[in-house]
Parts: C-alpha cells; sequence; structure tokens
C-alpha cells in the first residue's frame, strides 16, 4: 500500500501524505509527538560552453522527513529521520529510526511544543502560496537549446567563450503535524546565467557576466542576459590595474548579495545572538546606518514570492532587519520564540527543519529600492571603482562582519562620473558593517542574484565609500 | 544479477533502444547518521536513507541524464525516454560531437575495507561516545557552545553501462569531531578538534571515530578556545608560515586540486566554480613547487575519502603526480576530457553527487608527500613565522592564484621556540609563489590522511568528499594581513 504517490506538483497531495504520516505514527502507540514534511522537487536543466550544451538533467525528487518525539520517564526525547519514499514500508522504516535514536538521546531541558493550526483572521489556512507556474515547469530541453544556441552564436560573433545555465525548477512542500497543523506550499523558479571570457591563449582575458532569476520562466530576459554578459567581458581592451586600497565603490546587486548572504548564514539568527557570534550583539539600535538604508526579510516580495512558511510549519513574517538606519532584533524559530518572549507561537516563521542544532535564520532577504538610476550612482563617483560580482565571499569574523572575495566577471574604474576601462581583479577585506555604514547612494533597479554559496537576495545597486581591496591579481 | 543491477540495466537497455551509442545507469542507495550534540543537547539527530536511479545517455554527440527516487518498475522505460529526448535536444545546438576516450571498463565489486560496521553499532553506544567526549569541555561559563559531531555514511552503487559492464561498490565513511566557542568581552573564538567543520573522516568503519579519542580533547579544546580569545590578533607583515595538517590539506584541495581539474582548464566551469591558471601549455614544464614539493593524487588510497574501485565513468582507481620534485605534471580527467590533453585512459575522477546528478570530474585523494623533518626541529629552525592550525576561513579567486586563509589559532615563532598565541592568523598569498617557498616538510611519522566532506563544484552545485595527506610544513616569507 503507497500513503500517497505524489503526482505532479500537487501540494493537496503532499499534504494528504504528511497527514497520513502523522496519523499513522500515532496510531503506533509509541510515538507522543510527530511532525512530517514531505517535498517535491521537479529540476531540469542545461548547462553550456563553447562546444553548445554540455551537461543536462531532467530529475525529480521526494524528500520525506520526520520529527519524532517519545516520552520516557515522563520527559520527552526526540530525533529525525529523512527519506525519499512515501511507500508504507519506508515511511515505517523511516519511523523506526527516528524513535531508535530519539529513545537514547538526552532528555529535552525544555521541550517547546509543536505549532498548531496556523490561522489567519480567525481562519484556519493550509496554502502558503500559489501554484507553480506551468511553463517553468514543463520548459522542455529544446526550448533550452534554443535560448543556449543564441547565447552560443552571440558570444562567437563578439569573440569571447561562453559557460552558463538554464535551469527551471518547480517546488512543492507539506508539513503536518500532530498539534493539528497542516500546511502546503507551491513555488517555482527559472534561470538563465552567461559567463562570456575573452579568449586568450594563457586564459587572461576579461570575462563578463549576467544573469536573470524569475519566478516564472516567461518573465526571464535572456538577450538581456547574452547582452551585459558579452558587454561586461569587453573583448579587446586592455585591462587595467590599480592598486589595493580604499575606494568608492558601485557595486551591483548580485556584489551586494555576496555581501549580505553572510549576514544571513552568520547573524540575523537569535542562536548566533545568544552565543555571542552575531554582529547584532551590543549594536542592535544604535544609529550605524543611512536612514535611507532598509533591509527585510520578505518571502512575498512582489518580485520573488517564495514559500510561506518555515520548517517547522509557522508562517514567515516579513521582518524588517534593518530600518531608519538601525539593526532590528533578531528572527526566531519557535525554540528561541520560547526562549526570548515567553511563547513559541511568537516565532517569526525563521525556523529550518527540527531537529537541528542551526538556529533560525533569514533566507530571503532583499534591500529597498532607492532612487538612483545606475547612470546617476555611477555619475556620483569622482575616482572609484564598478563591481559586477565577487567571487568565493568567506567571513573572517562573524561578530565584526568581515569579510574577504575576489572581484570577478567586470570589475571597471570609474573617472569623473564615468567608466572609462575595465580592469585587472582585486580581492576586498571587509566589514560589511562598515560598507553597510558608508552608503552613499542607493539604486532604483532591483535584481535576483546568488552567490557561490546557498541563497539569494534582492537588493538594488549600491554605492559605497571607503571600500577597502587588500592585494591584486594579474588577470 | 541483483535487483539493483537489473533496474539499472534495464534503463541501458531501454536507453540503447531509443537510439543512445552509450549509456551509464548507477542504481544508488545512500544511508546517512548525522548527530550532534550541541551543549549537551542531541538537537541534531538525523538518519537519512534514500535510494534512486540516475541515467546518462550520449546520442547524437550529446549528453542526456535524467534520474528518479526509488525503483518502481516504470522507472527505467522513463527515464530513457526523457534522457534520450534531452540529449537529441540539445545536440542540435552543439559545435561538435562528445568524445569518449577508449578506457576499456571492467565488471567487478569493491568494498571499503570496514572492521566495525558503524551501523550495526547502537544508537546508545554512539549518544554514549558523544556524551563522553562532552564532558570535557563542560564546566566553563566563557564557553557558549560545544559540538560533538559524529558523522556515518554508506553508499552503494550499482553501476551498468553498455558493454554489459557491471560494477558494484559499497563505500563506507565514518568520522566526527568536537569543538568548543567562547566568548569574552566581545571576543569569540573556536577551536575545533580534530579539524574544524564535523571534525575528520575517513573511509572506514567505526574504528576510526574511536581512534580519534575525542574525548581526551575536550579539555585542551575548551581551553584553547578561552585562551583564544584573551591572545591578540596575529600582526599583519611578512613571516614565515608554518601549516599544521588540518589547515595545509585545504591549501592542497583549493591551490592544488581544485586548479588541476581539466574541464575548469577549458572552462567549463567558469560559470559558477571559476577556471584554472593551470593552463595545458604548462604541463610537464611549469614549476609548480619548490624541489621538495612532491603532490599524488591517488584514488586507490587507504582511508581515502575518494578511494574506490571505479569512477562514476566506470574506469578503474589509479595513483598518478600532479607534481613531481615541483614541476606539474597531470590532470585530473575523465573520459570525456583526457583526449583534449592526448591522454588515451582517463584519470578515473569523474563522479556524481548520489544518484540525483550527472557526474563531473572531482578532486580524488590528493596528498603531499612527506619530507624529512621533525616539527620540532622545524620550530627551532624558524626565526620569525608563526604556526597556524585548523581551518576558520578560506577565498581563493576564480582561477586559483590569489588566496586568503585565516586558522582558528596561530603560534608565533621568535628565534625557534614557540613565543605566544594569536588569534585570527590570517595569510595572503599567490598560488605558484606558495608552493615555490615550501623548505621544509615533516617526514612519513607527522604524515596522515585528513578528510575533506563538503568539496562544492558544478552548477548546479554539487557535494563530493575526498581525502588529502600532508605532515606539517613550511613556506618562507609569506604576507600576513590583519
Amino acid at each position: 500500500m503507497a500513503i500517497q504517490a505524489a503526482s505532479g506538483l500537487g501540494s493537496e497531495a503532499l499534504q494528504e501524505s504528511a497527514e497520513a504520516i502523522v496519523e499513522r505514527a500515532l496510531e503506533q502507540g509509541v510515538v507522543a509527538e510527530v511532525e512530517a514534511s514531505v517535498g517535491l522537487t521537479v529540476n531540469s536543466f542545461a548547462r553550456f560552453a563553447d562546444s553548445g550544451p554540455t551537461q543536462s538533467a531532467e530529475r525529480a525528487r521526494l524528500d520525506v522527513s520526520l520529527l519524532v518525539r517519545v516520552e520516557r520517564d515522563g520527559r520527552l526525547h526526540q530525533a529525525g529521520a529523512s527519506g525519499q519514499s512515501l511507500e508504507v514500508d519506508d515511511v515505517d522504516a523511516l519511523m523506526q529510526r527516528a524513535i531508535s535514536i530519539a529513545e537514547v538521546s538526552p532528555p529535552l531541558e525544555a521541550p517547546v511544543t509543536l505549532g498548531g493550526p496556523v490561522e489567519l483572521g480567525g481562519i484556519t489556512i493550509a496554502k502558503h502560496r500559489g501554484a507553480v507556474d506551468p511553463d517553468t515547469i514543463s520548459h522542455d530541453p529544446a526550448a533550452k537549446a534554443e535560448a543556449i544556441a543564441r547565447a552560443v552564436a552571440a558570444c562567437a560573433d563578439a569573440g569571447v567563450a561562453p559557460a552558463g545555465l538554464f535551469d527551471t525548477t518547480g517546488k512543492a512542500r507539506a508539513l503536518a503535524n500532530s498539534s493539528g497543523r497542516s500546511v502546503r506550499s507551491e513555488s517555482s523558479r527559472a534561470s538563465f546565467a552567461l559567463t562570456a571570457t575573452e579568449l586568450h591563449p594563457l586564459g587572461l582575458g576579461g570575462a563578463g557576466w549576467a544573469e536573470c532569476i524569475r519566478a516564472r520562466v516567461g518573465d526571464l530576459d535572456v538577450d538581456g542576459v547574452i547582452a551585459r554578459a558579452i558587454q561586461k567581458s569587453a573583448p579587446g581592451v586592455e585591462r587595467g590595474k590599480v592598486e589595493p586600497g580604499e575606494y568608492t565603490v558601485v557595486l551591483e546587486p548580485a556584489a551586494v548579495s555576496a555581501m549580505l548572504l553572510f549576514a544571513a548564514y552568520y547573524g540575523f539568527g537569535a542562536k548566533e545572538v545568544e552565543e555571542q557570534s552575531s554582529f547584532l550583539c551590543g549594536r542592535i539600535g544604535e544609529q550605524l546606518f543611512p536612514k535611507e538604508l532598509g533591509i527585510r526579510d520578505r518571502w512575498n516580495h512582489p518580485m520573488y514570492p517564495t514559500a510561506g512558511f518555515d520548517g517547522e510549519g509557522t508562517p514567515k513574517k516579513p521582518v524588517p532587519l534593518l530600518q531608519n538606519g538601525a539593526l532590528v532584533g533578531p528572527v526566531t524559530d519557535r525554540r528561541y520564540a520560547q526562549r526570548l518572549t515567553g511563547s513559541a507561537d511568537a516565532s517569526t516563521g525563521h525556523g529550518f527543519a527540527q531537529p537541528t542544532s542551526t538556529g533560525p535564520g533569514t533566507t530571503c532577504l532583499s534591500v529597498d529600492a532607492g532612487d538612483q538610476t545606475m547612470e546617476q550612482l555611477v555619475g556620483g563617483v569622482e575616482r572609484g571603482l564598478l563591481v559586477t560580482q565577487f567571487h568565493y565571499t568567506n567571513v573572517i569574523d562573524p561578530r565584526e562582519m568581515l569579510l574577504t572575495g575576489m572581484t570577478r566577471n567586470g570589475l571597471f574604474l570609474i573617472e569623473d562620473g564615468q567608466v572609462v576601462r575595465p580592469l585587472k581583479n582585486l580581492r576586498f577585506t571587509e566589514s560589511l558593517l562598515k560598507a553597510l555604514g558608508n552608503v552613499r547612494a542607493i539604486g532604483s533597479e532591483l535584481e535576483i542574484s546568488g552567490a557561490l554559496f546557498d541563497g539569494e537576495v534582492i537588493a538594488p545597486p549600491l554605492a559605497i565609500d571607503n571600500f577597502r581591496f587588500t592585494s591584486a591579481t594579474d588577470f | 544479477m541483483s535487483q539493483s543491477m537489473q533496474h539499472a540495466r534495464e534503463a541501458v537497455q531501454a536507453a540503447e533502444s531509443a537510439g543512445a551509442d552509450y549509456a551509464d545507469a548507477r542504481f544508488v542507495e545512500l544511508e546517512l547518521e548525522e548527530l550532534r550534540l550541541h551543549n549537551g543537547a542531541l538537537e541534531g539527530a538525523r538518519a537519512q536513507a534514500e535510494r534512486g536511479l540516475g541515467l546518462r545517455v550520449l546520442v547524437d554527440g550529446a549528453w542526456g541524464f535524467a534520474s528518479a527516487a526509488g525503483d518502481e518498475p516504470g522507472a527505467p522505460a522513463e527515464l530513457a525516454r526523457r534522457a534520450v529526448g534531452s540529449a537529441r535536444a540539445l545536440a542540435a545546438a552543439r559545435t561538435g560531437p562528445i568524445e569518449l576516450s577508449p578506457d576499456d571498463l571492467q565488471s567487478g565489486e569493491y568494498r571499503t575495507p570496514v572492521v566495525e560496521d558503524p551501523f550495526a553499532l547502537s544508537y546508545a553506544d554512539k549518544v554514549d561516545l558523544m556524551v563522553e567526549a562532552d564532558k570535557g569541555m563542560q564546566g566553563r561559563e566563557e564557553i557558549v557552545s560545544r559540538n560533538v559531531d559524529l558523522g556515518l555514511r554508506r553508499e552503494r552503487q550499482w553501476f551498468f553501462a553498455t558493454g554489459e559492464v557491471e560494477q558494484f561498490q559499497e563505500l563506507v565513511r565514518s568520522g566526527g569531531g568536537i569543538a568548543a566557542t567562547a566568548a569574552i568581552g566581545g571576543v569569540v573564538e573556536r577551536r575545533s578538534y580534530p579539524a574544524a567543520f564535523g571534525g575528520d573522516s575517513s573511509a572506514a568503519g567505526f574504528e576510526f571515530v574511536r581512534s580519534l579519542d575525542l574525548a581526551q580533547h575536550g579539555t585542551r579544546v575548551r581551553d584553547e578556545a578561552i585562551e583564544l580569545c584573551k591572545a591578540p590578533v596575529c600582526e599583519a607583515g611578512e613571516r614565515d608560515l608554518l601549516l599544521m595538517g588540518n589547515q595545509l590539506m585545504l591549501q592542497i584541495h583549493e591551490s592544488v586540486g581544485h586548479p588541476n581539474e581539466l574541464d575548469r582548464v577549458f572552462g567549463h566551469e567558469v560559470d559558477l566554480a571559476g577556471a584554472s591558471f593551470a593552463t595545458t601549455e604548462k604541463l610537464g614544464e611549469f614549476r609548480y613547487g619548490s624541489d621538495i614539493v612532491n603532490l599524488v593524487a591517488d584514488s586507490t588510497a587507504e582511508g581515502g575519502l575518494d578511494t574506490r574501485g571505479w569512477d562514476d565513468d566506470g574506469v578503474a582507481s589509479g595513483r598518478w603526480h600532479v607534481v613531481k620534485d615541483g614541476i606539474f605534471q597531470g590532470y585530473h580527467t575523465s573520459r570525456e576530457w583526457s583526449h583534449r590533453i592526448g591522454e588515451s585512459q582517463s584519470r578515473a575522477t569523474n563522479r556524481a553527487e548520489g544518484w540525483y546528478n550527472p557526474p563531473i570530474i572531482r578532486i580524488t585523494n590528493l596528498s603531499l608527500m612527506p619530507g624529512t623533518w621533525t616539527l620540532d626541529d622545524m620550530i627551532a629552525d624558524t626565526e620569525d613565522g608563526v604556526l597556524c592550525d585548523t581551518v576558520k576561513m578560506w577565498s581563493i579567486d576564480q582561477r586559483r592564484l590569489n588566496f586568503q586563509f585565516t586558522t582558528e589559532l596561530g603560534w608565533e615563532i621568535k628565534n625557534g621556540k614557540k613565543h605566544r598565541m594569536v588569534r585570527k592568523p590570517t595569510y595572503q598569498g599567490n598560488t605558484p609563489d606558495f608552493w615555490r617557498s615550501c623548505d621544509a616538510i615533516c617526514d612519513e611519522h607527522h604524515w596522515r590522511l585528513w578528510g575533506l566532506s563538503n568539496c562544492g563544484k558544478g552548477n548546479p552545485m554539487q557535494v563530493a568528499e575526498m581525502s588529502h595527506g600532508c605532515s606539517p610544513a613550511r613556506f618562507r616569507k609569506q604576507t600576513f594581513v590583519v
């Protein structure tokens, strides 16, 4: 007997499956509390390079995870298990694994109740996001091949080598638990990215990059990406060199994203604050930043709505993180909401699937748009640098948000308000907090960007004074 | 033939019937236990099990790949339809066909040698070991976070390829570690044992975890974290750099391993992971390091996280010099890439993360061969240096030249003696200059393999595991930054 065979992206079916798993766990009489999450990911991608498409996949994965709590001597013990099947035997085996670990784990010192039914205005709601875009999840390799062929041909015409990715993904997820919570969501994502590299016998040529990420494949500007990446690569133009030091910079959205993601990984969550490693420690409420700069976690951003509940099934609250020139308090999950406010139900909806030692965190960062066009941002710089993207950014000191990384795919010199020439790359070593404090102007055009590691940020370009570069490269 | 191998075979045969010139299928079963004791509570307690089938086809000179979880009877035919259809559609946009080297694929079986099956051990025994390991880190209020990690993994793979090639592999990996984080007056520092980010792991059974003797190191780790918070920040300037193995292994990984992947060299990973400075005209001539630098890739090394019978092309594992006596000698390749440098056989480094992903070239076990020094002699021979211990932060440019690393702890060396502890030692350099400055490598008594379990590459990104062996080494006149 299959508990539920999921088909398509139907989140209703996933929700029924999650509820059936909870029911089955409780029927067995061993488990005191249980939470089940069922997710379906349908992904199609094609990578490409100078020879055209190089790699592709058409794939689907089902992810089933369980949190179980068992009672021993009046105390709760918990553990989790995850698998990829909704067949009864497999679900039973999954449950048994989780129970076996829970039975030998140390008791929970301060157990937090599982979340109850989700209500909005007194009405119990289940669904937290509209249906996926059907065109995105049915986008096929032939359509991808057509876009890739355009990119390869345009790069050949410009004398640069292409490399890129066309990716379309649909996700559905449902969560149910023994406290009566039952929620589901669906979302889709499409992206097209191109890196154009100047042909050079020793690989020392310049490179340009552009990417477009949207919730619907029909909203992708593929030709715009191709044109921007080639233009950024500046074929045939000799790259200048500037010495490391402090510069006024205009960071394009991808560079802003690469830095801000580290704030998401390391500091906006309540666990890092409690353990004193967060940059929020001692800074909440301090007037350290321009009043015009706004950063928030916003799952329902109109440009890119994502799943509306967190790993515990709690509806995500859009929360300000930096407003009116100051950092605001951390985001929470049920455990940290309990610790900070005495009520787990006060969670801001930023938890991950339990059990986990990972604390709550932001996953939908966005920076508010300003009022400056890119021309105005650059036009306001007497001598500085335009940065397309950072590569391999990493954190040296999370408390100070001291980061380092390399410029990549388009570093340009700005003189007298004009972009004058491409440059060889530089390494920055700079505090994100200092950089945000030195924001002098905010762009009006928002873009969705990721970086080398997980996550995406919606951000405008930012002009920042006194940004520190510490070493250089020969390419 | 097992049911799992039959499943893989059906997929390959269906693909061949649909017109594939070549096909291989991997049916993969994965069991994973990741346990984390955080401040005494088992917060990360997760057992994962998955199985699925990935089918790769070559049609009209283009790759297609399709994968699905489970082992439903209709899956092989459906995957073949999708993979072949995908390859056909993409072939139209290729400028030339993909060709494979003529490696002779052999059928066989391979199993990681295991003394103590980690999945046969009771959860109670594992949790008891973790609780014991935590005890030494307790008792000081400056410690804000204590972690004990245990990671156990068993991957079974049934590989079937065109030509009736059948390969079965069972790979077992075990590891663990401890870490304590102290906070004093706004300074927060972490110490880990035996390595950062979950500790160390090996292709072995639970005997490897026991050999780490985690409980014996808790108190030292705790006290060093506290001491670090009170230590001065390592000063900027030019000094000799002495690297312990749990840092040097990442230096090998980032500045030798990644630039040695041939797909990167040809620009096929530029879209995310980056390219390589180690371009093909340098092969056999380029001075990568000093004369004493010998770096050997070895997917047969005992205990290596990438020690296996065959890669995901089905090519048998092997051993070769990447750098010999300081000179650049060889690349990591696959059947798709080896002929691009005139080699008729692949180095067998094409690997996929599980059943869900298509394979790409990955670093295998890559090690710096031991030298002749003892650590005591190396320190005694250093006038002005910093001994850096345990990875904290790493960053390297897209061609793998300009790097910057920070370690958890540094010891200033003055006139041949450990002078004082420093925190946040951060050094910055250039890959060939760095390896050319190597003038002392400790001997085989200091040498060991270090497991690296979080290597990201590809787009969409895949995670792979490998090991890097080394003993402590010295690099003259490196640049420390603040």
